[in-house]
């Protein structure tokens, strides 16, 4: 909202005197209203001035210049012009020698053709006024202009423009009268006023021709009023109206359309013109719209309706979205002079549902959806006629039109000494009444403990006894109150299961070398597709954003996968050529609407593995070992299968079981999908941490106080059997070989051989057993005739002893 | 005592230190040791040579004896101590290497900002005595909105661009439908706070679509503001690690009444500087949006706004982080790319190394 100083001073004698726009926004921004920038229209502007044209001849030499001497009341001065809007007599603006425009630039004298010409005479545009006047020609000024005046003291060219951010549940501070209201209640020794063009008229004449009636059906309309003027002319606005609007951010269009536009800057009450004739009959029906009617707005869109939008009609015909948007056919032209105006207004929660489901923030929606005074539209009304008579010099005292529905009228509200001060550690209640009064809450009744107010029809934000602490608080500021922690703790504070583990788990795999990142949790819609994805796959199904930014954040990711592939492509197409080891934990989300907290992490050499030791490559194996350490040190036992994932490499890839949940794997991609990234060699795992949320309590066992014995076996092993299938055989035939007598505390693979002396299809396994009985030190002869049984249960399980 | 004088016990022990000084090595050492008290060594053949002494002079020689096999043995031991520690010390020499090469095996992770600042206004809030309560990020219109006194055709939905699903629900745009979630499960008093992820449906260099959010609620009886402002200045000055000047400004929240934004003196220039590029010359940051909760929304949570009153916040996460991490455009934080984090967080570390770091 764009506030003029200028402007405000039709409303408000602000005391003190000498407050400056700097201190007043200040002030404003503490308060509530933000204020973002203060411009001062005028610029750097210094000696420009008005002139009159005394004398206007052709160049002696070049016809497309004229030649112009300027009378400013303190000398003559010549100015060449390729201006053709001008004649002898008029008066302008003129920057001499010397003198500087509002964007700084300085002006000399400079030669046209033999002709010196002394600084120029101006356009609106070069005054920094866009949109006032035709930016080809001279800025001619009204006949009363004085030469030698200063151009920033006419017109409000040298205006101050205040922007401020206004909160939704301020609608009345969306025009200059609602701002005044405000500073009124910051320096209650301010004198509020009522301009000139609020006069009240003397409007008792019938219409020209018969109106009929103005009904209401649709009771989100509070109340509608029109005036009508006749034997309006239409023209360009008056100079410093059309300066004003400018500076407002509105651009002046025509005196009667203009007038609209200035009353709903200056009250805060939309209004509608139109020209009577375009009407297609003589009454008003304000209606909800039927499910799917269609109306064409005056942006030249047509629009589909439902029962929640009203219209307003003439002759069954729908002329304007209310409170929204006019239609296309009823709009004021050169021609009208027969003027309706439209001063209505709409409920809040119609106009607020109409213009956010079309999607269209008009002045008016904007202001209706925000709430406008009921009261305002009969106050609106009078401006606009008031100022149709002296712009267009129309007549107006035809009787406006009238009807309403109910409307609320604003409540009570209670403040107590008990909740002010235990809001603001502050309880004066007669410093409180006086605070409220100047923002024109008025007290009623009550006593030093508990007082009633009234707020005005214009607050209607002010509800509850909240609402009356806001504004004291507001005004007298929270920087002075006291600091305080709370007493006693209600309870125990518990960061809770899920951010306890999602703090182990980054510090487990930042340890360990990874970097955390964060993705978003939208993805390419084809991100299915991507990774190769069946249609049955749970993961195949994301949630889709009805209304996305993008195609590219359009499905909820069902792995976190994605995310990561993409940052390693970014730093690989980068230039990054280091190892990229990164993780990510966060929510995924399955079409079932259930959200659950994953981690997935990334392994990648990088392109360059180089090293002055041996070469740091990387594999499946490191990767393996990073998710182990992550899930033993949460007290759990991982367990890993050959597996497979759409997107994993067919042999390189493991699920990965806890307590025989599956909860993730872990694998390379699959080539096509690397060869895809331009990286050879990335591994990924990705894990639901749901099973570990609960951290597994782990069972101590006193490790024995007598030593181990250690034997090794080699044995030759189809290359088919896996490691784990081994282990698993030779952990069973020591159970067999030794009963009770002497454990297998560990039992380790420390090398595999294939190659020269093994046959084809096999590998050669070597493994360390460690026998320990833990009450007693183990006889040599004793451990010897264990592992010979092992030997020979192995031999008998088809394993051939090497 | 003739065969006596022949083993002398001062040739012995001149003997002694004359071989002593002529030995370099371990070996000579162990030589020497062998030669005197080895089983045939001059020493101990000596001592053998006792019993044939008279016992009254038997005694005397004794102790003699005894004095100089332990002195031999002594110095024995010093010597060898002497040459281990010259051969140790010839052994580090030639065992230098050159320790500004580069680690061997991987370099360590880095925590993300965002995250770690989550983590670390937990810790902070949880000293305060606020638990951490969750909500669903795929949220319901009822709690994301309706609940928190912002009705469908209310113009603060114009603050909140929403992501919505075709089924109705929506992204949450902030964590406050926790607050509401929190109250219906607790009750009151409470203290909670709620970190999370939020999604707002805009773009460009000062908005992500997705960003990180920390609400707080402290419902109870009789809660003033000065305990809200307390809370504030105890959190943010924990969390910058210095005392910071504050100042709140009037703001308006639906879900808050009276709502309040706090500002913080610029962490980067502290107001000294009025071409700051974090402040732009103002002296000042706003970090947190607040308010007394609105009874409306404490009615909501099921609470009665009769007896229970307190104060709500929220905080951006992500702009914290950047704060206190220096970092400019928020979109680089959640593009995944290791590069931006480690040449960015690590680089403190190599100044000094004038070397970029590997990974």
């Amino acid at each position: 909202m764009l506030v003029s100083w200028e402007l405000l001073k039709n409303f408000i004698d602000i005391e003190p005197l000498d407050l400056t726009p700097e201190a007043l926004a200040e002030r404003l921004t503490f308060s509530g209203a933000e204020v973002e920038g203060i411009t001062y229209t005028a610029g750097k502007i210094k000696g420009v001035v008005a002139a009159r044209i005394d004398a206007l001849e052709p160049h002696p030499t070049e016809k497309k210049y004229l030649v112009a001497h300027l009378n400013t009341g303190t000398g003559e001065h010549v100015c060449v012009t390729s201006a053709t809007n001008v004649k002898k007599g008029d008066l302008v603006f003129y920057a001499g020698a010397g003198a500087v425009l509002p964007n700084g630039m300085e002006l000399g004298t400079r030669d046209f053709h033999g002709v010196e010409s002394f600084g120029m005479m101006l356009s609106a545009e070069e005054l920094g006024l866009h949109d006032v006047d035709d930016p080809s020609g001279l800025l001619i000024l009204p006949t009363d202009a004085r030469p030698g005046d200063k151009a920033e003291n006419l017109y409000h060219i040298g205006d101050v423009i205040l922007d401020v951010s206004i909160t939704p549940n301020r609608g009345d501070l969306l025009s200059i009268l609602g701002m005044a209201r405000e500073i009124k209640g910051l320096y209650p020794k301010s004198v509020l006023n009522t301009p000139e063009w609020l006069t009240p008229l003397k409007q008792d004449k019938e219409w020209p021709e018969e109106f009929g009636n103005i009904s209401l059906p649709d009771k989100g309309c509070l109340c509608y009023r029109l005036g009508l003027a006749t034997g309006a002319k239409m023209a360009p606005s008056p100079l410093t109206i059309k300066i004003d609007l400018a500076h407002l951010g509105m651009r002046p269009i025509i005196n009667a359309v203009d007038v609209t536009n200035y009353v709903m800057m200056m009250l805060g009450q939309p209004l509608h013109a139109f020209d009577l004739n375009t009407l297609p009959a003589r009454e008003i029906t304000v209606r909800a719209a039927h499910e799917n009617e269609k109306m064409m707005t005056l942006d030249g869109k047509e629009r589909l309706l439902t029962e929640k939008d009203m219209l307003i009609t003439s002759g069954g015909e729908a002329i304007a979205l209310a409170g929204v948007m006019g239609g296309e056919q009823t709009g004021i032209n050169d021609d009208t002079s027969t003027i309706v105006i439209e001063s209505a207004c709409f409920s809040p929660i119609r106009v607020g549902h109409t213009s956010r489901r079309l999607g269209i923030n008009s002045e008016a929606a904007f202001r209706f959806s925000r709430t406008v005074d009921p009261n305002l539209s009969r106050t609106a009304l009078l401006a606009a006629t008031n100022l149709i008579k002296e712009w267009c010099g129309a007549e107006v005292d035809y009787r406006p039109l009238f009807a309403e529905n109910e409307i609320s009228e604003p409540k009570p509200v209670k403040l107590t000494r008990k909740k002010l001060s235990t809001y603001l550690s502050w309880d004066n209640m007669s410093e409180a009444e006086k605070i409220l009064d100047g923002f024109g809450i008025k007290y009623i009744k009550g006593n030093n403990d508990e007082k009633i107010f009234m707020p005005p029809t214009s607050r209607p934000d002010i509800t509850i006894e909240e609402d009356l602490i806001e504004e004291v608080g507001r005004f007298i500021g929270y920087n002075d109150v006291a600091e305080k922690l709370p007493g006693e703790l209600p309870r125990r504070a518990d960061i809770g299961m899920g951010m306890e583990l999602s703090g182990f788990v980054r510090n487990s795999l930042i340890a360990r070398g990874y970097t955390e990142v964060v993705t978003y949790s939208f993805l390419p819609e084809d991100f299915p597709e991507k990774l190769r994805l069946s249609s049955d796959d749970v993961r195949a199904k994301p949630l889709k954003i009805a209304n996305p930014i993008s195609r590219d954040q359009m499905a909820m990711r069902t792995t976190l996968l994605p995310g990561l592939l993409t940052g390693l492509k970014t730093a690989i197409t980068s230039g990054w050529r280091d190892p990229v080891r990164i993780f990510e934990q966060g929510k995924i989300f399955l079409f079932d609407n259930t959200e659950i907290e994953h981690v997935a992490g990334i392994l990648f050499n990088g392109a360059d593995t180089r090293s002055p030791f041996d070469n740091r490559a990387e594999n499946f194996y490191n990767i393996k070992a990073d998710v182990e350490a992550l899930i033993m040190s949460r007290g759990f036992v991982p367990v890993f299968k050959a597996g497979q994932e759409p997107f994993t490499h067919a042999g390189q890839t493991a699920d990965i079981f806890v307590n025989k949940n599956k909860i993730g794997f872990v694998a390379r991609l699959k080539p096509a999908i690397e060869q895809e990234l331009d990286a050879s060699g990335v591994y990924a795992f990705e894990i639901d941490l749901t099973l570990l949320a609960n951290k597994n309590k782990p069972v101590f066992t006193p490790s024995s106080q007598f030593p181990a014995s250690f034997r090794d076996i080699s044995l030759l092993v189809s290359i088919d059997r896996s490691n784990d299938e081994v282990m698993k055989d030779i952990s069973a035939s020591v159970s067999e070989a030794a009963g009770n007598e002497l454990t297998l505390e560990k039992l380790r693979l420390f090398d595999i051989y294939e190659g020269k002396g093994i046959p084809e299809g096999f590998r050669s396994l070597a493994y360390s057993l460690a026998y320990r009985s833990h009450d007693r030190t183990l006889k040599d002869e004793e451990v010897e005739q264990v592992h010979n049984n092992v030997r020979e249960s192995l031999k008998r399980k088809g394993y051939v002893i090497r | 005592m003739p065969e006596l004088e022949g083993l002398n016990i001062n040739a012995v022990k001149e003997n002694f230190n004359a071989a002593l000084k002529a030995v370099t090595n371990l070996a000579g050492l162990d030589d020497l040791r062998v030669r005197f008290t080895g089983k045939k060594g001059d020493l101990t053949l000596l001592l053998r040579s006792l019993g044939k002494l008279p016992a009254e002079l038997r005694k005397e020689a004794g102790l003699e004896l005894n004095k100089l096999r332990d002195e031999i043995e002594n110095k024995i031991e010093l010597a060898r101590q002497k040459i281990r520690d010259a051969e140790n010390e010839k052994k580090e020499i030639d065992e230098r290497i050159d320790v500004t090469l580069p680690e061997k095996g991987r370099t360590a992770g880095a925590f993300h900002p965002v995250m770690q600042t989550m983590h670390e206004i937990v810790n902070i809030m949880q000293g305060l005595g606020y638990s951490v309560a969750t909500g669903p990020e795929k949220e319901e219109e009822f709690y994301n909105f309706e609940c928190l006194n912002v009705p469908s055709w209310h113009p603060a939905r114009d603050m909140q661009d929403t992501f919505y699903f075709p089924d109705g629900t929506l992204l949450r745009t902030h964590t406050s439908p926790v607050q509401i979630r929190s109250m219906l499960k607790y009750g009151a008093p409470l203290r909670i706070i709620c970190p999370g992820k939020v999604y707002r449906r805009d773009n460009d260099t000062t908005h992500s679509p997705m960003f990180n959010q920390m609400e707080g609620l402290l419902i109870d009886k009789n809660v003033p503001f000065s305990v809200m402002k307390g809370t504030m200045s105890e959190m943010l000055n924990a969390f910058f690690g210095r005392s910071l000047k504050y100042r709140f400004r009037a703001s308006y929240f639906p879900f808050t009444e009276p709502s309040m934004e706090l500002d913080i003196e610029c962490v980067e220039c502290s107001g000294h500087d009025e071409h700051c590029r974090v402040c732009h010359g103002t002296g000042w940051l706003e970090v947190v949006g607040m308010g007394m909760v609105h009874p409306n929304v404490i009615r909501a949570g099921k609470i009665d706004p009769e007896i229970y009153n307190g104060f709500a916040f929220g905080i951006g996460l992500d702009r914290m982080a950047m704060l206190k991490y220096g970092i400019s455009d928020l979109r680089l934080l959640f593009d995944g790319n290791i590069s931006y984090f480690m040449s960015g967080f690590n680089s403190g570390k190599s100044e000094e190394a004038g070397g970029s770091k590997s990974c």
